[in-house]
């Protein structure tokens, strides 16, 4: 990594009540790069994202964007950093009572004093970018799920940021929503230089994209590396996440007490 | 023994806690000068909860207005004095009813809409990802509903006092045959501007800001699940109108008590 990192975290430290989520996470997400934060479901990755973009506060530990200390911000500093920041959501997370033009408006409406005609242009220009300039007129309601989400991408670049962060991008598409969604990311990434973080599960399409790599398991990064040096990795966890096998040293079971012993009823409560 | 102290001391933090929440959360979003596009979003609100409000509440108002009419009437003719119906018709709404019965209805019919609305937002991620977009959800969402609650329902008590003491008319002078000018001349002989109008809008303001405040922090605040939204509605509504009775008490100790 020569570039300088946009983002740094630092020994991170975040539990929600009695559970641990994360134990010491370090990371650093290069300029102008796509660094994925990939591991099994539950593991915090969506945590994580809204730790970087301040919503969430951790225990312990520090995360920098480009320089600044996210947490030790002012609630008014801290939206002027995000500002520079584009998230795209699960649910994509549309303004329900604006149509899809103004909810790719939204954001240059309240952040900047274009003249209406600048702002038709820009809009315009973004939705064409991720292919539904024909579906401006639509309620959130009336689109489906990749649309909404594709929506969601046009808003996250509205304002050009310089980071983007994707929360789960792949999740619940159908495989040609899938493949579009897949281009367009890397596609803005090479044509406006930004930088991304995608937190994803779903490793083909996630390694096809990304330029680095962090595993992350047990509230810890498991392992960190370039996709091809991940997918020749020899740590059994790894390569286990990796490559998809259904059981290993991250077991298929929840842990319990002795199947033989819960049947006959002696292994405990109920 | 100890336990039970130790979980009421608990219990007392954790309301006292809330309290404090709920009331850095109000400072938060009330506070500020609005701008022209907080404005638009205020009338808007205006609309939703003032003007959608005001059908319940004049109806509501009327009949209110017409029963008091009728009770009196058989209370007062027994003693023939059904010439000041008009003076207690008017003085019951303007002082107690109106104010009372208007924020009740407010926090079932625009109370409950608030938080609901507002916790569907939280819940589908559209209050984060406006807070990602740089833009506060306290100024852009909470404080117009806020605002809105705190002008309309002073609006719509004064609507409901009028439409209430014609509804008494109605029963009281067309019906049951009270003098008109006996109805109007006793009214407005002992109808005070200050002690009766004023304190009963004053009363109605400060329902106005808990009934409001209530709403929308228990919208803001919820757990962002389909059970999570019903509680918050199911909670306002009776948090509200809790407050609303245990308030009016303490207002007109205050206001007409011994207690001034």
């Amino acid at each position: 990594m020569t570039d300088s990192p946009l983002v740094e975290v630092e020994g991170l430290h975040f539990s929600r009540g009695e559970t641990e989520i994360f134990r010491g996470i370090d990371m650093a997400v290069p300029k102008g790069k796509i660094t994925a934060i990939m591991g099994p479901s539950g593991t915090g990755k969506t945590t994580l994202l809204k730790l970087i973009g301040g919503q969430l506060t951790p225990d312990a530990g520090r995360v920098r964007i480009d320089g600044q200390e996210v947490h030790a911000l002012s609630r008014k500093a801290l939206f002027r950093l995000r500002r520079r920041m584009g998230m795209l959501f699960q649910s994509g997370a549309l303004f329900s009572d604006l149509d899809v033009f103004e909810n790719v408006a939204f954001p240059l409406r309240v952040h900047t004093d274009l003249p209406e005609t600048m702002i038709r242009d820009l809009v315009l220009m973004k939705l064409q970018a991720v292919g539904l300039r024909g579906a401006r007129a639509l309620m959130p309601s009336e689109l489906s799920g990749g649309m909404a989400r594709r929506v969601a991408l046009a808003r996250a670049i509205a304002l050009d940021p310089e980071l983007i962060l994707y929360d789960e991008p792949f999740v619940g598409q159908d495989p040609i929503s899938m493949g579009v969604l897949v281009q367009l990311i890397r596609r803005l990434n090479d044509a406006l230089g930004l930088t991304a973080v995608v937190v994803s599960h779903d490793i083909k399409e996630t390694l096809s994209i990304a330029d680095y790599v962090y595993v992350i398991s047990d509230g810890q990064v498991m392992a960190h590396g370039t996709p091809q040096s991940l997918d020749v990795d020899r740590d059994p966890r790894v390569s286990q996440f990796i490559h998809g096998e259904p059981d290993g040293p991250v077991p298929f079971h929840y842990p319990a007490v002795d199947f033989h012993a819960d049947l006959l009823g002696t292994g405990g409560p109920r | 023994m100890i336990e039970r102290i130790r979980r009421l001391g608990r219990l007392g933090c954790e309301v006292l806690e809330g309290l404090g929440r709920a009331a850095i959360f109000l400072g938060l979003s009330g506070a500020g000068l609005p701008s022209a596009e907080g404005i638009r979003l205020w009338l808007r609100q205006m609309h939703f909860v003032g003007v959608m409000s005001l059908a319940i509440i004049l109806v509501s108002g009327l009949f209110i207005g017409m029963v008091l009419a009728l009770q009196g009437y058989t209370i007062l003719v027994d003693f023939g004095a059904e010439d000041a119906l008009g003076q207690m018709v008017a003085l019951s709404l303007l002082r107690e009813l109106a104010p009372v019965v208007a924020a009740l209805l407010f926090a079932g019919r625009a109370g409950s809409a608030l938080t609901a609305e507002i916790g569907l937002m939280k819940a589908t991620e559209q209050l984060t990802s406006m807070e990602m977009i740089g833009v506060d959800p306290l100024r852009r969402v909470v404080a117009p509903r806020l605002w809105a609650g705190f002008v309309a329902l002073p609006l719509l008590t004064i609507g409901f006092s009028v439409i209430g003491i014609w509804g008494g008319q109605l029963v009281g002078v067309q019906w049951l045959g009270v003098f008109e000018g006996s109805y109007w001349g006793n009214m407005q002989a002992s109808v005070d501007f200050l002690d009766d109008v004023a304190n009963g809008l004053i009363k109605s303001l400060v329902f106005a800001l808990v009934v409001t405040w209530i709403a929308v922090y228990q919208g803001y605040a919820l757990i962002p699940t389909s059970e999570g939204i019903s509680r918050a509605t199911t909670r306002t509504v009776v948090y509200a109108s809790l407050a609303v009775l245990g308030l009016d008490f303490v207002l007109t100790a205050l206001m007409f008590g011994e207690l001034s």
